[in-house]
């Protein structure tokens, strides 16, 4: 049984479609990533998932039956845009959001104090919100989302913003919920962060679903037509005819080989071709990046730029309006 | 009901806290208190010492009215408040060449607060003509005891010519006096007129306050992106709920804050300090009842149009851009005060206190102070909860929309595709 089902779920707002005929499924104990650029219906979807706005048509299941708004006590959600009371202290303001889950104020209490220990922000605790940092504030929604234990939890972009040192600890956090066998949705457009995590993952652009599946499919799905090669001495062997297009640094090149039915030999050939010129310290076969397929997908209307692939593209903030459940 | 508790419960406790809530608590009533005691004092300053100049070429009537006015208390009686009647200078002189010049370069210098010209009359027996020059425009006081004494002097002036005698002169002119006895069920007009102005001041004052802070909130959630997370968890309607019985259970706390103080004044302290001129502060029982009844409606009605405007806007800048809709009501409940007060039972009044956004402060002033029928507060009742229905309903789902609304203002089409839209 899904946590999570959306069939055929379509959402028009006044000048645009934002999520159109989008199906997906996320099952327990499993890490979902919900990818693409800004803009794209990533928010839209999960607004949808937690009756924030209803879709058009289309249908939206939680645990195994229509959505109902008693469903959100087992849903944990930490949105794109934080916020908590800023002029509240971080206690008061945990134990009132637990308590709006469900929790009572001594429950609420024991398991902020619980998690703010897990996640080093102690001396977070008797201070006013407004007087953390950024980085400890997202900590604190972050926990907020989780207090009340919940099989769902739905996080829009949650490491953005932090650094490595404490996006890694949240996603070891997250990595351990899911160990625990609680769903967990993710959105992102670092590709990069994904590609470690996610069991299962859907690319949507401009509202359609592009491409969704195990990671593991839809990395397999894919000729392993991607070199890395760092060598030392002349980069003559790059002339080689089965290279489609590379990209050469310092003494290290990441090439594309032509699509070819002899994609083994062609790459063994370009192995000893490489040999007889330099010295190859490294010469690693892979399959595309999340990165590049997703590029591949959307065509080249996506400008590529570092790792953050999409910044490029407007944000565009859809307007909502509420469901009635 | 317990997610509305728990967002009333915390909106409370915040706002209880704040340092904001100490001083309007303190500052209010003393802001107030200052103005009204401030203002009798000075208008009792100003009043208290004239001096004026009678001109005459006929000396007697000028010495009659010097007579008259010197000697307030002798003549006027029980009139009016003896002790309220200003002291007064008055200079006669003859009518000469260089008066004219005189009295205006003493006017000027501020020497004199007025003077009065008589002159005689052109035939015998009929009255002189009195022209009465103020320093300035304002002094209604002064030209009042100046045109009663003018009238007594004139009476005896005539009746002495009739042939009364002096000493029956004196009892004719002798004022009737009327004595007040307060009756102990019904407390007297004056008192219960203070302190049903007191309390409308208060019942707008706090409407307002409160109704901008229900706005501020929810445009501060807006800000803080608090309330997707609220979202994802409790409906608009309990959010909007919660946070108008919040907001509105601080201002009632300092209500009563200041009602009990106010009372607890009035009864010990002070009392016996304005022994001469007791502070009626007449609240009868009934009285506090209908001020809660009318203030609970009045905030619930302006409190739900704050919400609406809260949930349109972004920010307090474009607040203040729609804020004429809770003003403008206000306003002229303010304006029309004055009428209501004088005549509660007038039709206009009537009529103007069965308007929903007046009800409230006006209604509570002709229950106060006039005679509505029971069925006019009944009906009166009855309009303005119909109308806090429908500007609930209306607002809540603006709210429901509005809240995730950023970016630009919504027009009125847009307005009204979301009431179509939820």
């Amino acid at each position: 049984m899904p946590i999570v089902q959306l069939q055929h779920v379509r959402k028009v707002y006044d000048t645009k479609v934002a999520v159109d005929d989008l199906s997906f499924a996320i099952e327990p104990g499993t890490m979902f990533g919900l990818l693409g650029p800004n803009g794209s219906g990533k928010t839209s979807s999960i607004r949808m998932m937690i009756g924030i706005t209803a879709p058009d048509s289309g249908a939206v299941s939680l645990f195994g039956r229509p959505f109902h708004r008693s469903m959100l006590a087992r849903v944990g959600y930490l949105p794109e845009e934080r916020g908590l009371y800023k002029k509240m202290r971080v206690l008061d303001q945990l134990i009132f959001l637990g308590q709006l889950h469900g929790l009572t104020a001594s429950e609420a209490a024991r398991r902020s104090r619980a998690w703010c220990e897990r996640l080093n922000i102690a001396e977070a605790i008797p201070q006013k919100t407004e007087d953390l940092s950024k980085g400890m504030q997202q900590k604190i929604q972050f926990i907020a989302a989780l207090l009340h234990e919940p099989d769902l939890i739905i996080m829009d972009e949650p490491f953005t913003g932090l650094d490595p040192v404490n996006a890694a600890l949240l996603m070891e956090t997250l990595v351990d919920l899911r160990r625990q066998g609680r769903a967990v949705l993710f959105s992102t457009h670092r590709m990069d962060q994904v590609e470690k995590m996610c069991d299962n993952i859907a690319l949507i652009h401009r509202g359609h679903l592009v491409l969704s599946g195990s990671m593991r499919e839809v990395k397999s799905s894919y000729p392993r037509n991607r070199v890395l090669i760092q060598f030392q001495g002349g980069d003559a062997f790059l002339r080689h005819s089965s290279i489609e297009s590379m990209k050469l640094y310092n003494g290290h090149a990441e090439i594309k080989l032509r699509p070819s039915p002899t994609l083994d030999e062609d790459t063994q050939s370009l192995l000893a071709e490489a040999l007889r010129h330099t010295r190859i310290t490294r010469f690693e076969v892979m399959e595309p990046t999340l990165e590049e397929i997703f590029i591949e997908k959307v065509g080249e209307t996506t400008p590529k730029n570092g790792d953050a692939v999409f910044a490029t593209l407007p944000e565009q903030e859809p307007m909502g309006e509420l469901v009635d459940a | 009901m317990h997610n509305v508790w728990l967002i009333a419960r915390r909106e409370y406790i915040e706002r209880i806290r704040t340092r904001g809530f100490l001083i309007t608590t303190v500052l209010i009533p003393l802001i107030m208190g200052g103005f009204i005691f401030g203002s009798s004092f000075l208008g009792g300053k100003v009043s208290s010492e004239s001096h004026i100049a009678i001109v005459s070429s006929d000396a007697q009537p000028a010495l009659d009215l010097q007579d008259e006015l010197e000697q307030p208390a002798l003549n006027d009686g029980a009139q009016t408040a003896t002790a309220n009647q200003p002291h007064m200078t008055v200079d006669v002189m003859g009518a000469g060449q260089e008066t004219r010049a005189i009295v205006d370069r003493e006017l000027d210098s501020g020497d004199l607060d007025g003077y009065l010209w008589i002159t005689s009359p052109a035939t015998p027996g009929a009255p002189p003509a009195f022209t009465f020059t103020p320093r300035s425009g304002g002094q209604q006081a002064l030209r009042n005891s100046i045109a009663s004494a003018i009238d007594a002097v004139l009476m005896r002036d005539r009746l002495a010519r009739q042939g009364f005698a002096a000493a029956d002169l004196d009892a004719i002119m002798q004022p009737v006096q009327i004595a007040t006895v307060h009756s102990p069920h019904r407390v007297d007009r004056e008192a219960a007129e203070i302190s049903v102005t007191v309390l409308f001041f208060l019942m707008y004052m706090v409407i307002m306050l409160y109704g901008m802070n229900v706005a501020r909130s929810i445009i501060e959630e807006k800000t803080s992106r608090i309330f997707e997370v609220l979202l994802a968890t409790i409906r608009p309607e309990e959010m909007m709920a919660g946070k108008i019985i919040g907001v509105g259970s601080v201002g009632l706390t300092q209500v009563a804050i200041w009602i009990t103080a106010g009372l607890l004044l009035a009864s010990s302290a002070m009392a016996p300090h304005l022994d001469g001129q007791p502070l009626h502060f007449a609240l009868a029982l009934p009285q506090i009842v209908y001020f809660f009844v009318y203030f609970l409606l009045g905030y619930l009605f302006y409190s739900s149009i704050a919400a609406a405007l809260g949930a349109m806007t972004n920010s307090e800048q474009e607040l203040q851009q729609l804020n004429m809709f809770l003003v403008l009501p206000l306003a002229f409940c303010f304006i029309a005060l004055k009428a209501v007060l004088t005549n509660p039972d007038s039709s206009f009044s009537q009529a103007l206190a069965l308007v929903p956004p007046f009800t409230p402060l006006l209604m509570y002033v002709r229950v106060t102070l006039g005679h509505p029928a029971p069925w006019e507060i009944v009906l009166s009742l009855a309009l303005t909860s119909a109308s806090i229905y429908a500007i609930i309903w209306v607002t809540s789902r603006i709210y429901r929309v509005g809240v995730l609304m950023y970016g630009k203002r919504p027009n009125l089409p847009e307005l009204l595709r979301w009431l179509r839209y939820s």
